[in-house]
């Protein structure tokens, strides 16, 4: 029944073939597979400009997300990573390849695409907590009552009720990170990018939150692009994990694990000791991580 | 009679002076400073009957409240005050128009921010009154020519601070309003300006600072000049005709309005970056 981690590692853009078949069978909850691709990245490379320097990023990076799926980008730090979900956002545009999302490859900043900073100071000082989920589903149009309600409902969710009139400066960085997430599903979008929400937070908000999303997620049927340096939290939150390696980057492996089902899976240690091997530093990542 | 509130402590001394202290700190700050205000007061008036100093030289608090609420009752300083405000609104307004000009092209292009900061640096250390003699000339000794050194003295110091605001809003929440879809005027209004809004107000307030002073400098040497009929020129005036009582009540009526702006621009401090933990650190 358990289909060996390892084996859905296979050595660059071997993805499709390798994910769709040990899987589906394996678990019913798992997203559907049969559709088009809610995103393509096809041979993107990625450069920026830093001081009059043209930095090279992202040399050749390529995978799908697929409706309702959960991707995890990991890599070391420096590796690009950060530089793809701006380029899939729309903030920065790639040098060549291709980005398709919903089947446009017209990639501008929008809400479809709704953004999770790592930055505690994402949501707006000046707006209260019920503000800031409540402004966004205003400017994308719906009524107030509507969005009232909508943004109620997932300020509950998270889990911050009873602090929806408080600003942000009077809230933990756990909960500022709840709020952005509140909001970024409160949109409803297809899909949900997140550029290591948690990354600053400490270990046991880090857990708490990590189970938040997973549930969150299930729940909003949302597609997920993760960018992560934790094998862990990608193991945890993750049915696929797309392994950079390099400075330009490229995509080393695509590894599905949506099998493994949390730290105590015999398959657990395997998988994520071939990843360290991938990543080329065993036990560097928080081994304190997931659990 | 700071220490009535305190329960008596029988004996000791030194216990009844830490008393003493302890009870002052906790008395509300406006009372304590009310408390002050009114010794000090007492201590001119005492003065002013025990040395016998001339009138013609310093005057009494009871002579000056006299001439200050007579002075707002005939109209005379309630006039002066009018005209200096006028002028002061003016310059002001032109000041924050050609700062708006300033700082959006500064903001837009590097030649802007480039020329701005150069300007800046230049004109912001000058005194506005500086450039009063020139003014004249230019405008002649009329109430133009005050305009024009308000508005120099705000222009440089609300582009700097703007500048600055707008320079260093975090890429983060410009990234979350793009992320929304926001464009053009609506990121400008519901992202930038609220972001920058502690340099704006920061900006504004030492705008109001400087204009407040050169126009009233302004007026003074307008005073010596003839002409115009603003507070600095009543106090000059007053002060020509040997009359003190109002040299003091325009004083008091200038440090009065500085009092009420600054309690203003705290209101609405608190209501806003206060409240939104946002200040600026400068």
């Amino acid at each position: 029944m358990k289909a060996p981690g390892a084996l859905g590692m296979k050595n660059q853009q071997s993805d499709v073939s390798s994910r769709s078949q040990p899987d589906v069978k394996a678990k019913e909850d798992g997203p559907v597979t049969s559709s088009a691709p809610l995103l393509s990245v096809e041979h993107v490379k990625i450069s920026y400009r830093l001081k009059n320097t043209l930095v090279q990023a992202v040399d050749d990076a390529t995978f799908t997300v697929m409706p309702e799926e959960k991707v995890m980008l990991i890599g070391p730090s420096g590796c690009g990573k950060s530089t793809i979900l701006k380029a899939v956002a729309g903030f920065i545009e790639p040098v060549s390849g291709r980005i398709s999302f919903a089947g446009s490859t017209n990639i501008t900043p929008g809400p479809d695409r709704a953004v999770v900073f790592q930055e505690f100071d994402q949501l707006f000082p000046w707006r209260t907590v019920l503000d800031n989920v409540v402004y966004p589903l205003r400017v994308t149009g719906r009524s107030k009552p509507e969005a009232m309600a909508q943004a109620t409902t997932f300020i509950e969710m998270v889990g911050l009720g009873p602090a929806r009139t408080r600003f942000p400066h009077q809230l933990s960085g756990g909960m500022k990170q709840r709020v952005a997430i509140a909001r970024a599903l409160a949109l409803g979008p297809p899909m949900l990018l997140m550029d290591e929400p948690f990354g600053s937070l400490d270990a046991i908000t880090r857990t708490r939150l990590q189970g938040d999303l997973n549930r969150l997620a299930e729940r909003a049927k949302v597609a997920l692009l993760f960018v992560t340096h934790s094998i862990d939290e990608a193991l945890l939150l993750g049915h696929r994990v797309v392994v950079l390696q390099g400075a330009p980057s490229t995509v080393a492996a695509v590894v599905d694990v949506r099998d493994i089902n949390g730290p105590d899976d015999p398959h657990y240690r395997s998988i994520r000791r071939s990843l360290e091997d991938l990543l080329g530093a065993p036990g560097e990542e928080e081994p304190d991580g997931g659990n | 009679m700071a220490v009535t509130s305190q329960e008596l402590r029988p004996g000791a001394d030194l216990g009844g002076t830490l008393t003493a202290r302890q009870s002052w700190s906790r008395l509300p700050a406006w009372l304590r400073r009310v408390i002050i205000l009114a010794v000090a007061v007492a201590v001119w008036e005492l003065y002013v009957k025990a040395a016998h100093v001339s009138h013609l030289v310093f005057a009494s608090p009871y002579a000056v409240a006299r001439s200050f609420v007579s002075g707002w009752l005939d109209g005379q300083i309630a006039g002066a005050t009018g005209v200096t405000l006028e002028a002061l609104a003016i310059g002001m307004a032109i000041g924050i128009g050609s700062a708006i000009v300033f700082t959006v092209l500064a903001t837009w292009t590097t030649v802007g921010q480039d020329a701005l900061m150069m300007f800046t640096s230049m004109l912001n250390p000058l005194p506005s009154i500086a450039i009063l003699p020139l003014a004249i000339i230019w405008f002649g000794l009329n109430e133009k020519a005050l305009v024009f050194v308000v508005a120099n003295a705000v222009v440089w110091p609300i582009a700097i601070n703007v500048t600055t605001g707008f320079r260093t809003v975090n890429t983060t929440l410009l990234m979350v309003g793009k992320n929304l879809g926001l464009r053009g005027w609506r990121l400008v209004r519901d992202v930038l300006l609220p972001a920058a809004l502690p340099y704006i107000i920061s900006g504004v307030k030492v705008a109001w600072a400087f204009a407040w002073r050169t126009i009233i400098a302004s007026e003074l040497v307008f005073g010596t000049a003839g002409g115009s009929g603003g507070l600095g020129y009543f106090i000059n005036k007053s002060q020509y005709f040997l009359n003190i009582p109002d040299v003091f009540a325009g004083l008091v009526t200038i440090a009065v309005i500085g009092i009420i702006v600054e309690v203003g621009f705290n209101m609405l401090e608190r209501r806003t970056v206060i409240r939104w933990g946002m200040q600026a650190t400068s």
